[in-house]
């Protein structure tokens, strides 16, 4: 039995061997586990946070050529917005020189669905009215045509980054790397994702009793971002070495530099939170990341070591002491000259007041191309593909809509005060003859993303249904001319299940008998009625449909005078029709769809559709034309030349809750309202509210002249206008009217050709030869 | 044969018919475009045409377009384009853009009728293209 004890305890030692090596098997399996465990998570975030590429999204490309009707200023504009560089001598691509009238610029290259557009180094040419001439930098050979690469507008994000502006590395400029490089992390592009030597000094400052402050490489400051909490626990810490060596492992230095600029906390707008620099740099400067200064720069990257303590809006102070302590360090570090620093150091910080609300300058445009995409893409692949759109926003025609509304609507209030107070409007802008959509503004304050007046409004139209009225008669040339007497007179319409409708004249007045066009020029409701009835409303709205209106709208007698309540961009579809000529164009917002390597997936190709006959429209045309010319539109002759020929309709509802203005140069149409969100009275007319919108914008656009293509199937006449009869060119009053062939009245007025008194006369005449 | 060639070559013949002095106006093929942008985009469109690449002939018209968007020559490229790529009712559409602004061109207005007779022919309705060729018949 003695044996049992030695035994015993031999086997007790075994045992604990055993037990040790188990629990140190276990404890090693264990770890590996949860490793391998870190390895999944900090790769799955990161993948997460990788490979969601955005679709971006592009305004027009600039196309630069001979004759373009656009200043150097305007051309400025643009490089601005494209972040183009000012340089003495332009060599880098996206870097640009101005001296009066020529600009020096190198372009970056672009792919486009028809191939790629080379960096290109030119000069253009400007005299007074435009571009004179583009020439290459090198031998001033003269060039046709080239293409600018387009302004991104935006983005379309996955849920989580839904508030990102998701940068490439490549298009972020060197310096933000540096100052990142020479603050952060100066041994980055050395170490394994932890850095000894600083982790040595962070242990020593805690050992001196500061607090855990440092020795974070820009490897583990990623993981760190990427959970939620910041708690300092010395187990997170070495969790996140940990996974800070995993993530280099698997990835390059650029891949994790890259998704760390896109992911750092940078600030808080109230519960919004601000990641990364993309987003930062609009939220403090209104700017992309590419178009960032030094002083800028070095400002955000001052902001990593506390977003709340260093806040640039709270404490100026604070932060501009931090900023020229990161230009020290870049100038220390020889990233940046002496002379960089000290003039960086001197410039202000630079921050905007007030945020930009949403990633998009363009929230108004950017919710129709949305739209529009969601028809053809999946939404996962609309975030995810990394796809590029090339919209047909027009940064400069969007600008002035912009300014135009806002402008024009603190005018308004100021100058009428009460009722005209808490203005809201909206304004779509489109190539006449292509239905390319320029601009979309959807609220007085452009960046503000939120209810899209323009696409959601659904209000009353009022008189702008008045053409496609007079339109359906002009299609039937034997009953109706522009020269047709109407019926002016009031009349009561009794209605099964609703009230009596009596709708009356804006001056409360009847005319009597008044020629077809003087009804439209003076927007006549009286005997627009009688003639809709006469007509019947059915083919009236069977006419707004063919000329746009796609949702079925209830048709009453009522619809006659607009009751009928659509969305500016609704009406703008209609109106562009008749612009077009009677040619339907579905508006289009999108011009191709690329893949993330510019190759071409999709066209949106002009497509058009005759609906309505060349004669009748042109008729209705001119009758449009008068609208401006001599009609309820006649102001617009304060802001626009009477040569341009402006065609237009102006709308008011009932009580003056809607204003509307809808008219066409040669090369644009745009459609303004502007009401109140609330419904209610707003004391303007058409003519007093949108059109002033509509005058401010054009007049800024240099418009071209409508002139209409002379149209098969059309004689002039002169008319007497009182009695619709024919006349003569020597008659008082007579007016020249177009005509269907073989639909001018051949009876004659008093003064007529065929009238006694002129026969007497022409007898006199001959008399006296 | 690029475009601005064959229009030149018109231009010619109609000098040599009707004699330098005799030309009537409207008579005489104008130069499809008085900018260089657009007779360059034209040319383009013209060889990407001919070389089977349509949607970028397509794309190199539309470019033309926004520079001179009532330019009914270029409506009629497309037109044209439209033909080769099977799509007869836009063809048919676009040459009657066409016609509506060619004014008083007899020239262009007998050539769109030509397209829409073709394209009318090709989808499958001979009396429609009759029509329409006895119509380019009556304008030139």
């Amino acid at each position: 039995m003695a044996k049992w004890p030695s035994k015993g305890r031999k086997k007790r030692r075994i045992v604990r061997t055993k037990t040790f090596f188990i629990v140190m098997l276990v404890g090693v399996l264990m770890m590996a586990a949860y490793v391998a465990y870190l390895d999944f998570t900090v790769r799955d975030r990161f993948e997460g946070k990788r490979f969601a590429l955005p679709a971006r999204v592009y305004a027009r490309p600039l196309e630069l050529y001979p004759g373009l009707r656009l200043r150097a200023t305007e051309l400025l504009a643009e490089l601005s917005l494209l972040g183009y560089r000012e340089t003495t001598r332009p060599t880098a691509p996206g870097s640009y020189h101005w001296s009066d009238q020529v600009v020096e610029l190198v372009t970056r290259p672009f792919a486009f669905g028809n191939g790629r557009q080379e960096s290109m180094a030119l000069r253009v040419l400007f005299d007074g009215g435009g571009v004179q001439a583009l020439v290459q930098q090198a031998d001033s050979t003269p060039l046709d045509l080239v293409r600018l690469d387009p302004a991104m507008i935006g983005g379309i994000y996955p849920g989580q980054n839904e508030d990102r502006v998701l940068v490439g590395l490549n298009d972020v400029p060197r310096q933000v790397v540096d100052a990142l490089i020479a603050v952060e992390d100066n041994r980055y592009y050395s170490h394994h994702g932890i850095d000894p030597r600083g982790i040595a000094r962070a242990v020593y400052t805690i050992a001196r009793g500061g607090r855990i402050q440092g020795g974070s490489t820009l490897t583990q400051q990623l993981v760190k971002n990427f959970y939620l909490t910041a708690d300092r626990t010395i187990r997170r810490k070495l969790t996140e070495m940990v996974m800070a060596g995993l993530l280099e492992i698997h990835y390059s230095k650029e891949e994790i530099l890259e998704t760390y600029l896109n992911e750092v906390y940078l600030g808080q707008d109230g519960n919004r939170a601000i990641h990364g620099f993309g987003l930062a740099c609009s939220f403090f400067f209104d700017k992309s990341l590419e178009q960032i200064s030094l002083s800028e720069t070095a400002l955000l990257v001052g902001l990593l070591k506390g977003p709340a303590y260093y806040n640039p809006r709270r404490h100026p102070k604070r932060a501009l002491e931090r900023r020229n302590l990161v230009l020290a360090k870049m100038a220390e570090g020889g990233f940046i000259t002496k002379n960089q620093q000290l003039e960086a150091r001197t410039a202000p910080l630079g921050i905007i007041d007030r945020p930009p609300r949403g990633t998009s300058p363009y929230p108004a445009f950017l919710d129709l191309v949305l739209r529009q995409l969601r028809r053809d893409y999946r939404e996962e692949d609309l975030r995810s593909e990394g796809l590029r759109i090339i919209t047909t926003l027009d940064p400069r025609v969007q600008g002035m809509a912009e300014k135009s509304l806002a402008g024009q609507l603190s005018l308004l209030e100021k100058s009428r005060g009460g009722m005209a107070a808490g203005l809201q409007g909206a304004l779509v802008v489109t190539s006449v003859h292509d239905a390319e959509v320029q601009a979309v503004v959807g609220d007085r304050n452009p960046r503000y993303k939120g209810f899209d007046r323009a696409l959601d409004a659904l209000r009353p139209v009022g008189s702008l249904i008045k053409p496609v009225v007079y339109l359906t008669a002009l299609q039937r040339p034997q009953q109706y001319t522009l020269a047709t007497l109407l019926d002016d007179s009031p009349l009561v319409l009794k209605q099964a299940g609703t009230g009596d409708w009596a709708p009356q004249n804006y001056d409360k007045e009847s005319h009597g008998l008044v020629p077809l066009r003087t009804a439209l020029v003076n927007s006549y409701n009286l005997s627009t009625v009688h003639l809709g009835l006469a007509l019947g409303v059915d083919p009236v709205m069977d006419n707004l449909h063919r000329l746009g209106v796609d949702r079925e709208l209830p048709a009453f007698a009522a619809s006659l005078l607009g009751a009928n309540a659509l969305s500016p961009i609704e009406v703008t579809q209609v109106y562009q029709t008749i612009a077009a000529g009677g040619f339907r164009t579905p508006l289009k917002a999108i011009r191709e769809v690329l893949t993330a390597d510019g190759e071409p997936l999709q066209r949106y190709s002009l497509e058009v559709e005759q609906v309505v006959d060349p004669t009748s429209l042109y008729l209705l045309t001119v009758a449009l034309q008068d609208v401006v010319r001599e009609g309820t539109a006649r102001g617009l002759a304060a802001r626009l030349p009477a040569e341009l020929q402006v065609a237009g309709k102006t709308g008011t509802t009932d009580e003056f809750r809607d204003s509307w203005f809808a008219g066409f140069t040669g090369d644009r149409l745009a459609v303004v309202w502007v009401g109140r969100d609330d419904d209610q009275p707003t004391g303007l007319t058409g003519a007093s509210g949108a059109m002033a919108v509509w005058g401010a914008m054009m007049a800024g656009l240099d418009p071209e002249p409508l002139i209409l293509p002379e149209a098969d199937g059309i004689e002039r006449v002169w008319i007497d206008p009182v009695s619709g009869l024919l006349s003569d060119s020597g008659c008082p009053d007579a007016v020249e009217l177009p005509f269907a062939a073989g639909s001018a009245p051949t009876e004659s007025a008093a003064c007529g050709p065929r009238s006694v008194g002129k026969s007497i006369k022409n007898w006199f005449e001959r008399l006296f030869k | 044969m690029t475009i601005v060639a064959r229009w030149i070559l018109m231009l010619i013949t109609a000098l040599f018919l009707g004699g330098c002095a005799m030309v009537q106006p409207g008579a005489t093929p104008t130069p499809p475009s008085g900018n260089t942008a657009v007779l360059t985009l034209l040319d383009k469109a013209q060889s990407q045409s001919a070389d089977g690449r349509l949607d970028e002939a397509e794309a190199s018209l539309e470019r033309a377009l926004r520079i001179e968007p009532r330019n009914p020559v270029v409506w009629q490229e497309l037109a044209r384009v439209r033909l080769e790529q099977g799509r007869y009712r836009q063809a048919e559409n676009l040459a009657a853009k066409s016609n509506m602004l060619a004014g008083t061109d007899r020239y262009l207005q007998a050539e769109n009728w030509r397209i829409i007779g073709e394209a009318r022919n090709r989808r499958g309705d001979p009396q429609g293209a009759q029509a329409a060729f006895e119509k380019a018949e009556q304008s030139p």
